[in-house]
């Protein structure tokens, strides 16, 4: 199991990773991130919890603001100063991120949790060749390996991640380079000690929507290859249904729905996630039928509500919704939601099977 | 990156032609002549001293002449200071002195003046940061003069370090001026690279660094210094013209025999054509070492493309 | 079966059936909730307009509130100041030339010369004394004595007081060894004797110049013309580059190049040049203007002497540049969004458009830009004058003073370093206010 970093040219598609499918990779409980500025504390992140199984693919969803890519940046240690982890526990392999120390974060990233970023324009740095930044990444983990070794890798991952004529490449500044090209350099940075787990915060945003789709089809490809666990930040439903395997989707801070990514398109069970599928453009869809925006703005993160986050912007909001944050129902296999809905169908459910018996 | 080069000393060219011109009109819109002042001659000799500089053509011919003139680096003579010594000639003379001056200073104030910023960036938020901030504020608030007399009245003349009358070629006699006229440079330098160290801590690569897991000092100094040093050179040309600017208080204060005292010395006696030699050489050389500056940005910054020119 | 599948998601929320185990639900907690009752359930943080929010930023940075008191202070100082003082600052005032700020009282200066004459046989003269006595007798002897002649005795007797003698004893070594104490501020020897007639004198803080100009009301008036100074050139730099700005961002297209090209250029002439350029040449036409007539632009002229003219063209001329850039930088920027496409749409003129719309999102960096224009514009000042081609008389700022003040600094250095004192705190504080102004006007610049 330690043995995650592998100088093999073979990608660790190896038999450890197919031992470890079905056990958790990533476990996250009651995680709270809250941000301490001068107006006061803001709960980005109210108490998530879920797993990661080795080779899964997870998408996180939500608009901006909800506290996905804090999430994202606690799990590889990389909050800004007023972002605190307040509570809950993030384990990896076994081992509490939270309590690793500095120098044990700084080996954890880039060698066990790779992350790639938004706007490849931005994220590389402009006044270094690619290939440089490249053995960079490789040498901050492997002391030992040559100069000649590390070119020789990173040309790999290069040609891995479909990017021709590597060698010319190598020495070019990320500024000759096109977006889509320039986020697989992103991407090859991110691969080349192979992680377990490589967190995508929404790497195809900032693309053309013909690139998003080759970028796509590129992680999708390089999991295959690879097996490693992705998260999937996002807030774009089309991708995730494209690459995942289930969702979350989380709303001002909190998990609001979670399940595999067909009960979630085809069985919603949280007003919010439904208000998204219904504000995405189909292709399956009648013409007649409309794009439904959810109405209203998210809730004011410096001082939250009780009771549920979406409740304001909930056409089906109950009084309870307005006092109590919902409880997560079971609805269907791994699939959770977090409404009062769910809470009284369940009730129902339960006061018929006992007034039956 | 030939188009920009020339596009640049173009642009320098028709700066110094501005320059030229503001100062030929400029000397003419003084009304009388330059030899009133004194005794007023009388009317024949006025006209001999006006035929003998050329002060009685047409304006236009006379700005012809003139910088005909200039391109053969005749700057015209003295008529007060050194009675008919070639402006040029004194120019050269006295310009050394300054030079020796002024670039020992810009030298410290960058050699110190940048780590300090780099320093202060690293640190930012400990009392290190804090304590060169106050520096640094004090530094950019106080006048030249105000550090010139200062460092001349605490440690200049008899019993104290330094000597009270400069020397030229005496080591002990450029200690002070180049501290005090690097000082300002320095100050100012140092809060340039803080806050553009900052900036580029805060850019998205160094997000991408971080998540790479490198070393917090690899970030700082490869990362992050590359590109706040490319801004910072940008400051560098106006601090050399201000630091030119800032010898003439520095000259006059410590008594150094240097162009910029002279030349402080020739506008209260009026001797415009010393006067405008002297304002066009220092000119031509601010404008020069400007555009120094700017093509050796172009060369640090790859993100120009050095074939197309233009970003 | 639920308990497998909890585990295998690993939360720590409550499940289905702990809620169903609560009994305290609320009577009808499932009905409808009413749009009022929705509506109360936002609580939006109240919204705090922006100068409100930039207000509370500035009062919670302490450097930048404590800079704006002394500034406060040295201004009351400089504005208030000379109606407390009864001398003007030309007023010569006889007797009370070269005064030091610190006096003795009449008994201690007894005590001294009587120590002295004890010591050294003849009473100290002062330089006019010594002079006068050498003259004396210079005639009695039958010659004249030359100018240098009497610069030297001037020079010792000056020396004998302030302590250069070799083996004579000085008024210094009285005074160590009669253990007698500096009494605070300057009073001459015949103010002393008013003072002990029991009439009101008012003491020279400072001390006096050569001149017997009072020293501190000298100051405040020149601690006055620079803030002046300072804010007039701040204000004609945003006027100018306010509108040249706005219109080279606004128009766009070859205007917006031809005004860049001409910014370029001006941004390339070495201004102290050009002032020291202007303030040599210009001097003697506005001489001659001011002596064409009486009208009010003469007087305003003899008022402000060629100098600081010169200084305010070369302002208006050079100085707008960097503010120009700023603004048209923020237009264009502004330009591209939404809103102002909407204001066109809608049919806004453009003169409207640029009030309205886009003046209003950059008021924050024109604030703060055209505030630090204000301790830059006094450095300025300070420097030319100190070179004699600034403020001159009859006005006088901070940079003259101290420039008086270098003649005397081995003897009087007090008289240069209270002024730059003043001077360089009130550009500190400046300044440092002006980056507390930034940082709260313009949140988005803060790291």
């Amino acid at each position: 199991m330690e043995n995650v970093q592998q100088h093999d040219k073979k990608l660790h598609d190896s038999a450890h990773a197919q031992d470890a499918l079905g056990k958790n990779l990533l476990e996250v409980k009651d995680l709270q991130v809250s941000f301490f500025t001068p107006a006061g504390e803001v709960k980005a992140v109210g108490g998530i919890s879920y797993n990661l199984k080795y080779g899964e693919v997870m998408g996180i969803v939500g608009e901006s603001g909800s506290g996905k890519s804090v999430e994202a940046y606690s799990i590889i240690g990389l909050l800004q100063s007023p972002g605190k982890v307040i509570g809950g526990s993030i384990t990896f392999e076994g081992e509490d991120v939270l309590a690793k120390s500095k120098e044990e974060m700084i080996a954890f990233r880039g060698s066990k949790v790779a992350m790639i970023f938004q706007n490849p324009m931005t994220c590389l740095n402009p006044v270094y060749t690619i290939g440089n930044q490249l053995i960079e990444a490789l040498k901050a983990h492997d002391k030992e390996v040559s100069k000649e070794e590390a070119a020789k890798r990173a040309m790999e991952m290069l040609e891995l991640v479909g990017i021709n004529n590597v060698e010319k490449r190598m020495k070019q500044y990320p500024h000759e380079l096109s977006g889509g090209m320039r986020q697989r350099v992103m991407i090859a940075m991110g691969l080349i000690c192979h992680p377990q787990l490589l967190i995508a915060d929404e790497p195809t945003t900032a693309l053309d929507v013909t690139i998003q789709a080759q970028i796509l089809e590129l992680m999708k490809q390089i999991q295959k290859k690879t097996h490693m666990g992705i998260i999937f930040i996002t807030h774009n439903l089309g991708v995730v249904a494209e690459i995942c395997d289930k969702v979350s989707v989380m709303y001002a801070g909190k998990m609001v729905e979670q399940g595999p990514v067909d009960d979630i398109f085809y069985q919603p069970s949280h007003p919010y996630t439904e208000g998204l599928l219904r504000s995405m453009p189909r292709v399956d869809a009648e013409s007649y039928e409309r794009l439904i925006p959810i109405e209203g703005t998210p809730v004011d993160m410096l001082n939250p509500p009780e009771g549920c986050p979406f409740a304001p912007r909930c056409e089906k909001a109950m009084k309870i919704c307005l006092q109590k944050m919902p409880p997560y129902v079971e609805v269907g296999e791994g699939h959770r939601s977090a409404c009062w809905l769910r809470v009284q169908e369940q009730l129902n459910k339960k006061k018929e099977a006992g007034g039956h018996e | 990156m030939a188009k920009y080069t020339l596009k640049r000393v173009l642009m320098a060219l028709l700066t110094l032609f501005v320059v030229a011109c503001i100062t030929f009109f400029l000397m003419h819109a003084i009304p009388g002549n330059p030899w009133l002042s004194e005794k007023t001659p009388s009317e024949a000799v006025i006209n001999a001293l006006n035929e003998k500089y050329g002060l009685n053509e047409p304006l236009i011919v006379q700005l012809g002449k003139y910088l005909g003139n200039l391109l053969r680096g005749d700057l015209g003579n003295s008529i007060k200071m050194q009675k008919n010594r070639p402006v040029l000639d004194i120019i050269l003379e006295m310009f050394p002195v300054s030079a020796q001056v002024g670039v020992v200073a810009i030298l410290w104030a960058v050699l110190v003046g940048v780590p300090l910023g780099c320093l202060a960036a690293y640190r930012r938020g400990t009392w290190v940061d804090s304590l060169l901030r106050v520096i640094c504020t004090i530094g950019i608030s106080m006048p030249g003069f105000v550090v010139a007399t200062m460092l001349l009245h605490l440690l200049c003349g008899t019993g104290k370090p330094f000597p009270a009358l400069f020397v030229s070629g005496s080591l002990a006699s450029y200690v002070l001026p180049c501290a005090a006229l690097g000082f300002y440079p320095m100050c100012y330098l140092s809060r340039q690279t803080r806050t553009a160290m900052l900036d580029a801590i805060n850019q998205e690569y160094i997000k991408t660094a971080r998540a790479k897991g490198l070393k917090n000092k690899k970030i700082i100094f490869k990362h992050a210094l590359r590109n706040a040093l490319i801004p910072v050179i940008t400051y560098l040309g106006p601090q050399i013209a201000f630091t030119l600017c800032g010898g003439f208080v520095v000259e006059t204060v410590f008594s150094i025999p240097g162009l910029g005292r002279y030349f402080i010395q020739s506008i209260q006696n009026r001797d415009y054509p010393l006067i405008m030699g002297t304002t066009l050489f220092l000119a031509a050389f601010i404008i020069v070492m400007n555009l120094l500056v700017d093509l050796a940005y172009k060369l640090v910054d790859p993100r120009i493309n050095l074939t197309k020119g233009e970003n | 079966m639920a308990e497998k599948k909890k585990a295998a998601f690993g939360s720590l929320q409550p499940d289905i059936e702990d809620i169903l185990s609560w009994n305290d639900l609320p009577q009808g907690a499932f009905e409808s909730a009413t749009a009022a009752e929705r509506e109360s359930f936002i609580q939006d943080r109240k919204s705090v307009s922006y100068w409100k929010d930039a207000w509370r930023r500035l009062r919670k940075n302490t450097v930048a509130m404590v800079a704006m008191v002394i500034f406060l202070l040295i201004a009351l100082f400089a504005f208030v100041g000379p109606f407390f003082v009864p001398y003007t600052h030309s007023q010569q005032i006889r007797g009370s030339e070269s005064l030091d700020p610190w006096h003795y009282s009449l008994e201690d200066q007894n005590r001294i010369s009587a120590y002295l004459e004890e010591h050294n046989g003849v009473g100290l003269m002062n330089p006019d004394e010594a002079v006068a006595h050498a003259q004396a007798q210079a005639e009695a002897e039958g010659k004249t004595l030359s100018r240098a002649e009497i610069a030297r005795i001037r020079a010792q007797a000056t020396l004998n007081q302030t302590g250069g003698g070799e083996d004579r004893k000085t008024a210094e070594d009285a005074v160590k060894e009669l253990g007698i104490k500096h009494k605070p501020f300057g009073y001459s020897q015949a103010e002393l004797e008013r003072k002990a007639a029991g009439e009101d004198v008012f003491p020279h803080v400072f001390g006096t110049d050569d001149l017997g100009r009072d020293s501190m009301v000298r100051i405040m008036v020149g601690a006055r013309v620079s803030i002046i100074v300072g804010i007039c050139a701040a204000l004609l730099v945003l006027l100018i580059g306010a509108i040249y700005g706005s219109v080279s961002g606004y128009c766009g297209g070859t205007v917006d190049a031809v005004m860049q090209r001409i910014v370029e250029l001006i941004y390339s002439i070495p201004e102290v040049l050009v002032i020291l350029l202007l303030s040599a040449t210009l001097k003697p036409g506005l001489d001659e203007f001011q002596n064409s007539g009486n009208g009010p632009l003469q007087s305003l002229v003899t008022l402000l002497g060629s100098n600081l003219i010169s200084m305010f063209i070369a302002f208006g001329m050079l100085y707008w540049v960097t503010m120009s850039r700023i603004i048209r930088g923020q237009i264009l920027q502004l330009k591209q969004q939404e809103y102002v496409t909407a204001a066109r749409a809608l049919g806004a003129k453009g003169g409207r458009i640029i009030k309205r719309h886009l003046l209003p999102n950059c008021i924050g960096q024109i604030v703060t830009t055209t505030f630090l224009q204000i301790p830059s514009a006094i450095f300025l000042e300070s420097f030319l004058s100190f070179l004699g081609v600034g403020v001159s008389a009859p006005l006088t700022s901070l940079g003259s003073i101290c420039s008086e003040g270098l003649a005397g600094l081995s003897s009087y250095p007090y008289r240069l370093f209270i002024p730059a004192a003043i001077l360089s705190v009130m550009i500190l504080t400046l300044n440092l206010f002006g980056d507390g102004l930034r940082d709260a006007l313009d949140p988005r610049l803060k790291k």
